[in-house]
């Protein structure tokens, strides 16, 4: 093993269309931009998409709220900040009620751990609740299971791909 | 504590952890297998745990790790990370089979690998136990075969480590046949690496 090492998958070469969403961050793009957020474990990825200006965001969410952790950092990891703080960034001069949802993630890396067990799924339903009070619609999931994910998100179609070195791909 | 605010002297003193703690795994391997085992340390770093992907073939790199979150005095956790080879090759090494004998790693070749990686992390915490003179003991381990990027934020998200630190001590074992690559990662909680500081004279 060797520090700095091959780059695997799409460090190789990000090419410019490419945005990335690293761990706790959220980002809006337009097509022909595409979103990509990788290594997605017990973390959600969620996108919100808007097909009439083609544009659209993605968070990469790791815990549900603030009260989750004494630590400061990254405010956009917390699913009860990134969730409204994404869909206002989508909706500059785009309408709230065009936007559709899609996320995946949200599994058990290690299962042996009470707490690290559970915090998928409470990720995932902590983004599901915060769509709910904005009133956006979850069209797709893809979520629990014990493998990471890598989400790639493209803007003219809307099309989720979820990729996972145990399922291979799957269009969300 | 935050990682930008480490001095040199202090790093110093983390990596010399690291270091003694390689030391004993190495002891703990070679009494495992019943012939000498050499230690290479190639690198040692402290780092912030957002890097820690990036230093070893990015987030989606695939890579086996086995966790073991710490009880007692100090909080945080353990890790161990070696690459689909290194698992192999260890799983040789333990059943003393011929270099290259087990081709693909299933639930055989996890479990012997999860229970040396554990043996290790236990070495590695004894070391730290010592030097600063707390009590810690190693929790169950946990097997994962994955990206290492979703791997790392799992177990960071669970001891609380957002942006903060990560002693990375890259390990070579080698035996006179074959040597095996893998990386112990102790991730320290902020609160515990306060302790551990004082406890080493250098906070």
């Amino acid at each position: 093993m060797s520090i700095n090492g091959d780059r695997g998958g799409l460090w190789g070469a990000p090419d410019d269309k490419t945005v990335l969403v690293m761990a706790g961050e959220i980002a809006v793009a337009v097509h022909p931009q595409r979103l990509v957020t990788p290594a997605l474990g017990s973390c959600i990825g969620l996108t919100l998409w808007d097909a009439f200006t083609r544009r659209g965001g993605m968070a990469h969410i790791m815990l549900p709220a603030p009260a989750d952790t004494r630590l400061g950092g990254l405010a956009d990891r917390f699913a009860s900040v990134a969730v409204p703080r994404l869909a206002e960034a989508v909706a500059v001069g785009t309408p709230r009620r065009r936007f559709v949802a899609k996320i995946t993630g949200g599994s058990t890396m290690f299962g042996g751990d009470a707490g690290m067990a559970s915090i998928g799924m409470r990720n995932a339903e902590a983004v599901k609740h915060e769509l709910a009070l904005l009133r956006i619609p979850l069209v797709a999931e893809d979520i629990g299971g014990g493998h990471a994910r890598t989400m790639e998100f493209y803007l003219d179609t809307g099309l989720v791909i979820v990729r996972s070195y145990r399922y291979g791909i799957r269009e969300l | 504590m935050d990682p930008c605010t480490l001095t040199e002297i202090q790093i110093d003193a983390l990596g010399e952890v690291g270091s003694i703690g390689a030391g004993h795994a190495a002891t703990a391997l070679s009494q495992m297998l019943g012939m000498p085992v050499d230690i290479d340390v190639p690198d040692l770093r402290v780092l912030a745990v957002s890097e820690v992907p990036m230093v070893l073939g990015g987030p989606e790199s695939l890579a086996g790790a086995v966790y073991s979150r710490l009880l007692g005095d100090l909080g945080g956790g353990l890790l161990f990370v070696a690459k689909r080879d290194g698992l192999l090759g260890l799983s040789d090494l333990l059943r003393s089979r011929a270099p290259g004998t087990s081709k693909s790693l299933g639930p055989a070749e996890e479990a012997i690998v999860t229970h040396a990686a554990a043996v290790l992390i236990s070495a590695y915490l004894a070391a730290i136990a010592r030097l600063t003179g707390l009590s810690a003991l190693p929790g169950p381990s946990q097997f994962a075969f994955d990206m290492l990027g979703a791997i790392l934020t799992g177990v960071t998200i669970q001891t609380g480590l957002k942006a903060e630190n990560a002693i990375l001590v890259l390990t070579r074992f080698s035996t006179q046949e074959m040597s095996v690559d893998a990386a112990l990662f102790y991730l320290p909680d902020p609160d515990s690496l306060e302790v551990m500081l004082g406890r080493l004279g250098v906070l």
